[in-house]
Parts: structure tokens; sequence; C-alpha cells
């Protein structure tokens, strides 16, 4: 695993920036001659985004882009190829009705003249596959393959163009156990025979098992490359998690009630038909708020949909103040008091397409405060609407404003606004400042803090350690889908739950590798 | 002084697309449509000019532009309807057939006192295509079958049904697949001697004031215009999605069956195969142009009425057919579809938005595209 010294890439103060959003800011990194690379950090952090910049597809504002030590333009992902560099995507591109070979080929037949030699093409594809040791038939069409197949063809696509340099992203996540391992033996055989490889993962025990050296991003900027020896995934967690400048909200100790969400031996299902939470059991009360720490991934989405209305618990039970859901129906949720922020502010929070006043209403619409009967008072609407406005101190709108015109934390404080304005005794807060500037993100602190006080009971879920530290009474941690920690927050700090949250479990049995299967040990 | 441009401006931006999308749709229209004209060796300001006198000079063409008026009416409100509400119904035409045909059936067949034998009819055509849209409005929110496509291929099923009933099944003695006259006590009255309009005109316009009192005033119509723009934030709000697409497409398929009542009750007095020269067709060009706003519904729908019968009267006054006007109507169709998939896009100013939606998002939004994510 000894790094070479001779450097392929080179990137220097890569700024990339959407709008007003800086997805990317002054990134530098670097990689070696047959170096596996590992880019982690959290959704949003801008990994993808930097290795589109690498690839062309995105052109920075600032930074330097060198190649083998000379400095290059990279305008469209043609110049990327030509350059010797080939990206794997997440989700792969290829022709499901086409042979192996016919997809490696297209877009670079083998020439000369119009004419499509399949049979010459067969032969350099099976040579090149035994070369690599990556076996595969390349008469075999692409939809007879398994996903891990799938994946060797897309690498193998990058190797026939002669990539040197081959960028992988999340390749793991739609790789069984027993594919990821293969995959890795591959790609160390690859490093080995000089080809360098950038790797986007947040998975961290993967990190740990590949690459040479690790670079974490976090917001936009890369915070730290690190040898892998002798590297903790807690180490890394942290350091994807934690947040340069800490922000404290000044509060109160907090002074727990009655029981507003009860969890008991909750099981829920992901999207890939795994369980993603396994026996969870937790209360939160009115007048605390309870962070969920973790890594994400480890089964918080799928909880707090449970919780919500919007996915189907298997097992076990939620009850909002008493009322125990039966259905996964958000309307039920509401019915018994549960007000939510849900992370996908963009398409599931708000409608892009839709005013501020009609933002604001949605949830609300049948209050008896903003009309009588079957008819909405549109005058108490875009009265209610102002006085929002105001209270929460939404800058550039108006009732009539297009909430896509609104930046990310007016949007987000538009939900907040909706949300809080309801006599709901569970608040569900799920990364509350994704995507928000510092500015706002201080203002919305201070208005979940508000509503504990109010006595609320608020559950906050985040990927930002410092955040779920600045803001929780009580934290609970979660890893595979099971809780491994519930923690008072004056009594623990940021490497404690750093280590639960990179599977260190004192006194427990670290489980298996699927969460889905086996039994599983809780605290 | 200075307040009135303001509002006026403010007004203009808040509906620049709203305006603009049709009046460009149209002008691109119409110039085409001129170019041809001149093309095939005609004036075409001539022409224009007797497509208008046609359909609007006078009394007796504007009563026939009324009576072309009222169908389009009926199925563009049908149409803009479930497309508010997210749901691509372009199965108005076999709604309208049942409904037309229930209140054929009704009309004849049923013994009542007058004001209550329309009532009757009116309602069995309001539950007929009410019944035959809920066919694709159950499968599309309980299975996610393709509501377009399933619609419009019901679309020849209830032609081809109602066309069975009215040559085989109930068919009036006679050369004319026809179903017996309807009693007089179920008739719409007509009252010009120049042209069929009858009282479902005043039917269609008190739908409209409904629908659009609807819309703008109560929770529900509130409701459905969330779910049209953003199924995912209507759940999350706390909507039940299924049902309220069914009940949007039950509304819908009941507006068009009342537009099918129209002219069974009004116009023909009895149900005829065939009757329908595409009413239901007519009624999606309708719905876009008007921006699935009720009040822009009844102006598109008067637009293509006087068309329709000022082309009548091009034919037998120039060499021009009447033809000409379904061209135009198909100009018009390609370009609103063209500015609804963002072919073309006119603004007033640059919005702020652009920028802050970075370009992955775009993608993924059009591979949902429903028919009310552009204007309300």
């Amino acid at each position: 695993m000894t790094v070479v010294s001779s450097e392929v890439i080179a990137l220097r103060g890569i700024t990339k920036r959407f709008g007003s959003l800086t997805a990317v800011k002054s990134a530098s990194l670097s990689v070696a001659r047959g170096e596996v690379h590992a880019l982690v950090g959290e959704n949003g952090a801008g990994k993808s985004t930097l290795m589109n910049v690498l690839y062309g597809v995105h052109q920075p504002e600032e930074g330097v882009i060198e190649i083998n030590g000379s400095a290059q333009k990279i305008p469209n992902p043609r110049r990327a190829i030509a350059l010797g560099i080939g990206m794997v995507h997440q989700h792969f591109k290829l022709v499901p009705s086409f042979s192996v070979a016919q997809n490696i080929i297209l877009g670079a037949e083998p020439g000369p003249g119009p004419r499509l030699r399949t049979e010459e093409a067969n032969a350099q594809i099976g040579e090149l596959s035994r070369r690599f040791d990556l076996e595969l038939d390349p008469r075999v069409p692409v939809r007879d393959l398994p996903v891990g197949l799938q994946q060797r063809v897309e690498i193998l696509k990058m190797l026939y163009r002669k990539a040197a340099i081959l960028i992988l992203d999340e390749p793991t996540a739609v790789l069984t156990p027993q594919e990821t391992r293969e995959l890795f033996a591959t790609l160390r055989r690859l490093a080995s025979a000089g080809t360098s490889i950038v790797f986007i993962t947040h998975k961290l025990k993967e990190v740990i098992a590949v690459s040479d050296r690790i670079s974490v991003m976090r917001h936009g900027e890369i915070v730290r490359t690190i040898e892998n020896a002798g590297v903790s995934p807690a180490d890394i967690a942290t350091t994807m998690v934690g947040r340069s400048v800490i922000l404290q909200v000044a509060k109160q100790t907090a002074k727990p009630g009655e029981a507003v969400l009860d969890v008991r031996d909750l099981d829920v299902y992901g999207d890939r038909g795994l369980k993603s939470v396994a026996g969870v059991s937790f209360q939160v009360r009115r007048g605390e708020i309870v962070g969920i720490a973790g890594v994400q991934g480890n089964g918080q989405d799928e909880l707090v949909a449970a919780i919500v209305g919007a996915r189907r618990a298997t097992a076990g039970a939620v009850t909002i103040n008493g009322v125990k859901l039966t259905h996964a129906s958000p309307l039920e949720a509401r019915k018994a008091g549960v007000a939510h922020v849900p992370s996908d502010r963009t398409r599931v929070g708000l409608s892009q397409q839709s005013n501020v006043w009609e933002n604001l209403t949605l949830g609300r619409q049948h209050s008896p405060n903003l009309g009588s009967g079957p008819f909405l008072d549109a005058g108490k609407v875009l009265a209610r609407a102002a006085e929002l406005i105001a209270a929460f101190d939404i800058r550039g709108a108006g009732p009539a404003t297009l909430v896509s015109s609104l930046s990310g934390g007016n949007q987000q404080k538009v939900i907040l606004a909706r949300e809080l304005d309801s006599d709901a005794g569970l608040l569900v807060v799920d990364q509350p400042s994704q995507g928000v500037d510092i500015g706002a993100i201080e203002a919305i602190h201070r208005t979940i803090v508000k509503m504990r006080d109010a006595g609320r009971g608020v559950l906050l879920v985040s990927a930002d350690l410092d955040e779920i530290f600045s803001l929780s009474d009580r934290i609970l941690v979660m890893y595979r889908g099971q809780l491994v920690g519930d923690l008072q927050t004056s009594l623990t700090n940021i490497e404690e739950v750093g280590r639960l949250m990179g599977g260190v479990i004192p006194d427990a049995i670290i489980p298996p590798a699927d969460p889905g299967t086996g039994a599983l040990h809780v605290r | 002084m200075s307040a009135e441009p303001r509002l006026l401006s403010r007004w203009l931006r808040a509906n620049w697309q709203g305006v603009s999308r049709p009046v460009l749709a149209l002008a691109a229209a119409f110039l085409a449509g001129g170019l041809l004209v001149w093309a095939l060796g005609s004036n075409p300001f001539t022409t224009y000019a007797q497509l208008l006198r046609g359909g609007l000079d006078g009394w007796p063409n504007i009563a026939v532009t009324l009576q072309a008026t009222t169908p389009l009416v009926f199925t563009g409100l049908a149409v803009a309807f479930a497309f508010r509400g997210g749901l691509w119904n372009i199965g108005v035409e076999g709604q309208m057939l049942f409904g037309a045909l229930a209140a054929g059936i009704v009309g004849y067949a049923v013994h009542l006192p007058a004001p209550l034998h329309v009532i009757a009819s009116l309602a069995a055509a309001a539950i007929a295509g009410s019944l035959w849209a809920a066919i694709p409005g159950l499968l599309r929110a309980y299975l996610n079958v393709n509501e377009l496509v399933l619609s419009i291929m019901l679309n020849s099923i209830a032609l081809y049904l109602t066309s069975f009933v009215a040559s085989r099944l109930l068919k009036a003695p006679g050369p004319t697949n026809k179903l017996p006259d309807i009693l007089p006590t179920a008739q719409l009255g007509q009252f010009t001697m120049y042209s069929q309009l009858n009282a479902g005109f005043f039917i269609a316009i008190a739908l409209v004031i409904i629908v659009l009192a609807f819309n703008t005033l109560t929770r529900r119509g509130f409701e459905f215009k969330m779910l049209g723009l953003s199924p995912r934030f209507a759940h999350y709000g706390g909507l039940r999605v299924r049902s309220s697409m069914v009940q949007v497409m039950l509304i819908s398929g009941a507006i068009a069956g009342l537009g099918g009542a129209e002219q069974t009750l009004g116009v023909y007095r009895a149900y005829f195969d065939g009757f329908s020269p595409g009413y239901g067709f007519d009624g999606i060009a309708v719905a876009m142009l008007s921006n699935n706003h009720p009040l822009g519904v009844l102006a598109s729908a008067f637009l293509f009425g006087a068309l329709n019968s000022g082309s009548s009267v091009l034919q037998m006054t120039t060499n021009v057919t009447k033809d000409l006007v379904k061209v135009l109507q198909a100009i018009v169709i390609l370009m609103l579809a063209a500015q609804y998939f963002g072919l073309f896009r006119f603004r007033l100013g640059r919005p702020r938005s652009a920028a802050a939606a970075p370009e992955l998002t775009q993608v993924s939004e059009l591979s949902q595209v429903t028919p009310a994510n552009e204007g309300s």
C-alpha cells in the first residue's frame, strides 16, 4: 500500500457554485499513480460535484486541474476521456439489450471505416478482460448480468478507453457484500497495475478496507487528507460530521413532562427490502429535544418515515399523544399531533411551483381559523401568511412570491413556519440546517429551542454532530438500524458519540454485516 | 397616479406565463395560417376578415357561434379540471358520449313532469360520465396505471359501445342510427331561430362559475391544486392522494357527461350515433389554451366556437375550405405543447430561481411531469 510519488491528478483550489449555493469550496486533492484514494463525506458534502468537475461535467468557477503535471481545461467528458479519465456513475449507463462488447465499444468502435467489426470487438474485449482478470463473456446481453458484473462492464468500458484514472461514484451502493469484496479485489489489482482510483463513498468500513489515502469532505471543503494506516472509523466519522464553526444555542436545562412519542420494538424495512430499523424503542417527552445521531444510511430515514406516517412499520408500535398509529398515512400522524420538517425540502416539504401562501397553507387548510365550512377565506389565509413571513423573518418573500425563488434557508423557514404554527405536541425535524446558511441556521435553532420551552417534544435527526450536541438534551445513536446509545448530552462528548456511530460499541457484540439477517444485539 | 401602473405590472409579472403563452400560440397560428392561405393563392387578410365576419357579424352568426361554443365549454372545463388536479384525462370524448347516451335513454324511457325530467336526465348524464372516468381514475390511483394512455383507449371503446346501443340495442325504428326522440318534458329549451342554441348554454356558464368558485374559494379546490402541482407534497401535507385523484376524475367525467346531455337534450332532442365531431378532443385544446382557468376555458371555447362557425361562412364565400380552422387549431396545440415542454420560454425579466436549482433536479422532474405543473 505504498504511495508512489508521481502525482497523476492534482486539483488545486477548486470552487464550484450553483447560484447562491457553493457546492465545492477551494478544494484541493492529489492522487498518485497506482493509488486508491477514498473521497468520503455526507450526502451533499460536494464529493460528486468535485468529481464531476474533474470529469468535465461541471466547470469550476475557480481553481486549476493538473493531469500528469500539466494544467488542463476539461470542458466536457469527451475531453476527460481523452486525458485518460474514466468515471463509473452510481447509476450505470448501459444499453440492456446490447451485448457486453457492444456496450463497451459504443462510441469508440474499432476502426477503420464505418463497418461494425463485431468479431474483432469480441476478441478485443475478451483479451482485455483476461488481461485485467475481470472475467466476462463479451457476447452476453447486459440485461442478463447481475449488478456486480454490470459494474464490471462499466469498468471495462473505461479501461477499453485507456483510462489511467478511474472515478467510482458510490460503487458499492448497489452491490451485495460478496460483490463488494470482488470489486475491492479488482480495485487493488488495477491499482497495482498503475491505475489511479478515486472512490466516492460514505461507508467507513469500505474506506478502511480498500484505500491508500482518505480525503474527507464537509460542506464543500476537503477538511482532511489522511493516510489509511492507523485510522479508525470513529475518527473519520467525527471528521465527516463535525463542524468547524460551533454554534452554541443558549438554552435552559430541559424540564421534561409526559411522553409525547413512544416507539416500541419498531421494525421498518427500507426501499431495498432490507430491515433498516430493527427493534428500536425510545420515548420523547414534552419539553425535551432528543437528537438522533448516526452516519447517514443507518436507519434514521426509515425511522422518521415510520413516525410521520410515510412508511409502514412491519413490527412494533408508534404512539403519539396516546394515539397509536395504525396506517402509514401522514394524515393520521398529523391528526395525532405530529409536525414534520422533512429532509427532502425541495420535493416533499414544499411545492416549488406554488407561492409562499400556498406552501404555508397546505396541512392547515382544514383549520377552522382559515375559513368556514367548505370555504377557505382568502383574506385570513393571506393575513396568516403575512404574519408568518414576519414572525419567522422569511426574507425576500411576500405571500404571492414563488417559493422556488427563495434561498434554501428561507425555504426552510417557510416549512418551519407552517409546521410550528400548530398545536402539534411532537415536532420531528429532519436535517433542519442542510444547505442553509449560517445566519438562518441560528434562527432555526433558536426556534426549535423555543418550541421545546413551550412544552413540545422535539425529535431531531441530523447528520451534523455539532448540531445534535448544541440542541439535544438527550442523544440517541443509531448504528445499522439499532439504537446503540442513549446518552444525556451533558454527560457525553463528541468522541464517545463518534465511537458509537462508527460501530465501536462497548460491552456489545457488533452486529453482523447485513442488518437484515441474523439476530442483533441491542445495547 | 403611480399605484395603478404598478398594480398592472405586478399582475402581469404574476400572470405573465398564463397570458403570454396563449397569445403567442394564437399569434403564431394565425401567422402560419396566413402564410398557408397566401401560398394557396388567396388573400390572408380578406380570408381572416371573412372568418371574423362569419363568426361574429350579427345575431344570427353569433347564435351559431354560441351553439358551437357550448359543448367546448363543457369538454374544455372537464379537461382543465383534471389537468389542474394533475391528471391527464384525455378520455373526455368517451365520457361525453356516455353522458349523452344516458341523457338520451332517461329522456325517452322515463316519464316525469317537466323540470324533474330534465334534472333526472342531466343527473344520469353526469353519473354516466363519472363512471366512465372512474375506470382510468381508479386504475391510476390504486395501480399506478398511466391514465393518459388508458383514457385515450377508452374513447374508442366508448365510441363503439354507444354506437352498438344506438344502432342495435335501443335503436329507434327508421333508417337512422339513433335512439327514440326524447320526450318534450326532457328538452332543454331553444330560444332562437338561427341555431340550436339552448338552455344548456346557461348550464355551461353556471358550471364555469361553480368551478371558478370551487377552485378559488374552497378548501378542496386548494387541495386539488396542490395535488396537481406536487403529489408528494400533498401526501406529506395530509391529503388522501389516491381518493383525491379518483374524485378529480369523477368530477371531470361528470362535467363531460353534462356536455353530452346538452347535445342530446338541447341540440338534437335524441341520441344520434356519431353526433360528436370530436368535442372531447377539441376540449383538450381549449383547456391547454385556457391555462386550466375556468374563465380561460370560456374565452378559448368562444374563440374556437367562433372560428368553427365562421369557417362555414368562409367556405361559402371564398375558395378557402373550412379545414383552415382545423389547421389553425393544430398549430395552436403544437405551439402550446412546445411551450409546455420547455422548448420555448418567454420571460418577463430574469427569475432568480433559474440559478438556484442544480441541473440534476431538472432531469428528475421531467420524469414526473403532470399537466398541472404549469399555470394555475
